[in-house]
């Protein structure tokens, strides 16, 4: 496949058979991702030369966590070998190019800028090295926040091993700085999913009236939740599924562990076969109408149970007085 | 001079000037709970259209409410020219002004249901007639020895004439109007246009408060007893009530505490309490502000839910309230207290006063709104629409009717901020 419009094609026509599956919706999503990084560094290297040095890409948010819907818009970074301004600037037209690329291949630009094209998430080891530790040291919510976006990272292309070394000076830092409870602080705002009467709280204004927010309300307390359990225990894992697996026994009892991770693949299967996907901003929300009785019990257990694990986290953080 | 005459006047005139200021009230309610691009066109208005009504109320509009006549309108005394009226404890002019201020509140009460979408012109054609054709009628039927005076009606202060009239003009302006663009999807679901202020909202809510002692305690037109402490301490409670009633509703089912419904909650509370704030004990009037607190809630999804925009919440917070308030003396009016009319079911006036209360209500309401509607679409008719263009809709009626924004800094296009690209030599 040499163009990106080529790969929308590809994409189109399998996402269809996997869209009720999420591990092979997301083994087909990193495909495709993938192949639009081989066409950007064909037409770089085409147009500018070779690259100048190894260097990694990485994805966060839900491709990072491996956790994307039939939709998804693009986080994603980039880490090259060496120091050099002609360097840095290849690589953020790269970064620019596959941020194109991915755009014409279906997935919406980040808001956020969280892109290879942005310089802060475009650098060379030794830069990154430098920012991750002003981040922690800085601790202010805007660096905590992006840090943990970091935390989700995980290597699609290019260097293995480049991410990994950054990620493990991060847990060291936050460790040795002690700031978990900073981290736990700046994804505490935990949205109301269910009335004092045990209600489902929906949209009551907007096209998605009649909708709850699945992503805000349901995936969010688990995902950060179990981030930073993760975190704690130092497990370098991205999927909320894999983090849970890894969790010993002291941080998460076995019961519990698998009470949650039960929930949550139940809400992602959830997820996929509910919610209308016609674009990204729809695959977030589930309308609690077209649910069955026992669909909606389910939902509220996977809310209920989702609010649980943020208070077990917030309490362990708290005692241990970090 | 008799000092009671020259202490009541002082009263009833400090009363007044409470009244007007509730126009200020009005002002902040509506353009905090609106957008920009509308700000200084409502704002401007409000006070345009109390000068016509001023006008119109001088001219014709007392003499309809309180001249001599039949039980269904008055006919004398047009064009008051400031003299005392005979059997009436007060100043002939202070008297007036009070009254006059009254009309003036209903009135912009009507408008709120032609909030970002009617025409200036709309707005003056209709400020003449409603201060002509409905109002006097309801007020004189009522409060001007009419045929529901006769019969023992209980409203205090207006929760019926001043409010459901009000709210029963601007519910026959929401249906002719349709609702604003945007705020309803093809599947029809309501978009939330919030307001663009929530401090105006907030401040408007605490003028029309204090406001209120002019307009309920006032209504006491009299020093006499100082009963005017106990009314105002009545109209204080309800409001209260109002406001933690609609909270603890909002908590319930959304789940959050919801600033414009906590802010209804408490109008609806002063709204309730404007029929019976002289007829009820204390505790009658939280409960009744209480509950307001809860009918405003549901009225407002109620509406919004058949498809009736109504941005400031005018048929909720005066309709449902005003019908509400109106009814709760049929309950909870006291034998010490029923000056007019007879007690309430809950001490012994079995089901009489209930009864005439919702006959007052029916009438009054069912008179405002069909004269209304009628009189709108004739409006619409001559005047070839009543609502601006689509374009004029967008560009706001700052713009549209007068030519100049409320917020000019806010509304100069915003420049598009377009980041600095990298470049690469090949």
């Amino acid at each position: 496949m040499n163009s990106y419009l080529e790969i929308r094609r590809f994409r189109d026509d399998q996402i269809i058979w996997v869209s009720r599956n999420h591990l092979q919706l997301n083994q087909l999503h990193d495909e495709i991702i993938t192949r639009v990084i081989h066409v950007s560094v064909k037409q770089m290297e085409e147009r500018y030369g070779p690259l100048p040095c190894p260097f990694t890409f990485f994805m966060m948010g839900s491709a990072g966590r491996f956790e994307q819907s039939v939709w998804s818009d693009q986080d994603h970074g980039i880490i090259f070998q060496q120091q050099g301004t002609r360097i840095q600037t290849y690589f953020l037209v790269l970064g620019k190019e596959i941020s194109q690329g991915l755009q014409l291949a279906g997935y919406d630009y980040c808001d956020g800028g969280v892109m290879a094209s942005n310089p802060l998430w475009c650098k060379s080891q030794s830069e990154w090295e430098k920012q991750l530790v002003h981040w922690a040291i800085d601790s202010t919510w805007e660096s905590i926040r992006q840090l943990l976006i970091f935390i989700d990272g995980r290597t699609l292309y290019g260097e293995v091993g480049y991410l990994e070394n950054l990620k493990k000076g991060v847990y060291q830092t936050i460790h040795n700085e002690n700031l978990l409870k900073k981290v736990l602080n700046n994804t505490l705002h935990l949205k109301k999913a269910i009335g004092v009467l045990g209600q489902l709280l929906v949209e009551t204004h907007g096209p998605h009236t009649g909708s709850i927010n699945i992503k805000e309300k349901a995936l969010f307390p688990y995902v950060n939740a179990v981030r930073l359990l993760a975190i704690k225990g130092n497990i370098h894992e991205t999927s909320t599924l894999s983090r849970l697996e890894r969790l010993p026994e002291n941080e998460l009892p076995l019961i519990k562990k698998e009470l949650y991770k039960n929930h949550f693949l139940k809400l992602l299967n959830l997820r996929l076969s509910l919610s209308k996907p016609d674009n990204y901003e729809n695959s977030h929300y589930l309308a609690i109408a077209s649910l069955s009785k026992r669909q909606k019990e389910e939902v509220k257990e996977i809310l209920k149970n989702g609010a649980a694990l943020y208070r077990y986290i917030r309490n362990l953080v708290e005692k241990e007085g970090n | 001079m008799d000092t009671l005459f020259l202490m009541n006047s002082l009263w009833v005139m400090v009363s007044a000037v409470l009244v007007i200021l509730m126009i200020g009230g009005f002002i902040l309610l509506e353009t905090g709970s609106t957008r920009m691009k509308n700000a200084g066109h409502i704002a401007g208005k409000t006070i345009l259209t109390f000068g016509i009504s001023s006008i119109v109320f001088w001219a014709v509009g007392y003499g309809l409410i309180f001249g001599e006549g039949n039980p269904l309108i008055g006919l004398s005394d047009f064009f008051y020219s400031g003299y005392d009226v005979e059997g009436l404890a007060l100043s002939g002019s202070v008297f007036f002004l009070f009254q006059l201020a009254f009309a003036g509140i209903s009135l912009t009460i009507a408008f709120g249901g032609f909030a970002e979408r009617a025409k200036l012109g709309a707005y003056l054609v209709f400020a003449v007639l409603f201060s002509l054709i409905v109002y006097p009628p309801i007020a004189h039927w009522i409060w001007g020895g009419g045929w529901l005076a006769e019969h023992g009606k209980q409203d205090f202060a207006g929760s019926t004439v001043v409010h459901l009239t009000g709210a029963m003009a601007a519910l026959a302006a929401t249906l002719i109007l349709k609702p604003r663009i945007g705020k309803y999807n093809k599947d029809g679901s309501a978009n939330n246009l919030a307001g663009h202020n929530q401090v105006f909202t907030a401040l408007s809510v605490l003028i029309l408060w204090v406001g209120w002692f002019g307009f309920n305690a006032g209504s006491t037109v009299s020093v006499d007893g100082a009963f005017f402490g106990f009314v105002a301490l009545n109209t204080n409670l309800a409001a209260g009530a109002g406001v933690i009633a609609a909270m603890i509703i909002s908590w319930i089912v959304m789940g959050k505490a919801d600033v414009p419904t906590m802010l209804n909650g408490a109008l609806a509370g002063l709204v309730a309490i404007t029929a019976s704030c002289a007829f009820v004990d204390t505790w009658a009037a939280v409960l009744i502000g209480f509950i307001s607190g809860f009918l405003v809630f549901y009225s407002i999804r109620f509406f919004e839910s058949k498809g009736i925009d109504d941005p400031i919440a005018a048929l909720s917070v005066h309709g449902t309230a005003g019908i509400w308030g109106t009814l709760s003396t049929g309950f909870f009016a006291t034998p010490e207290l029923a000056t007019v009319g007879q007690p309430g079911l809950f001490y012994g006036g079995g089901l009489h006063q209930l009864g005439v209360q919702a006959l007052g209500v029916v009438s009054s309401g069912a008179f405002a709104f069909i004269v209304s509607f009628i009189l709108l679409t004739i409006m619409k008719r001559v005047m070839n629409g009543l609502r601006v263009t689509e374009e004029e809709e967008i560009i706001g009626l700052d713009m549209s009717e007068h030519g100049s924004y409320g917020y000019p800094e806010m509304m100069k296009t915003e420049k598009t901020v377009i980041s600095s690209e990298p470049k690469l030599n090949a």
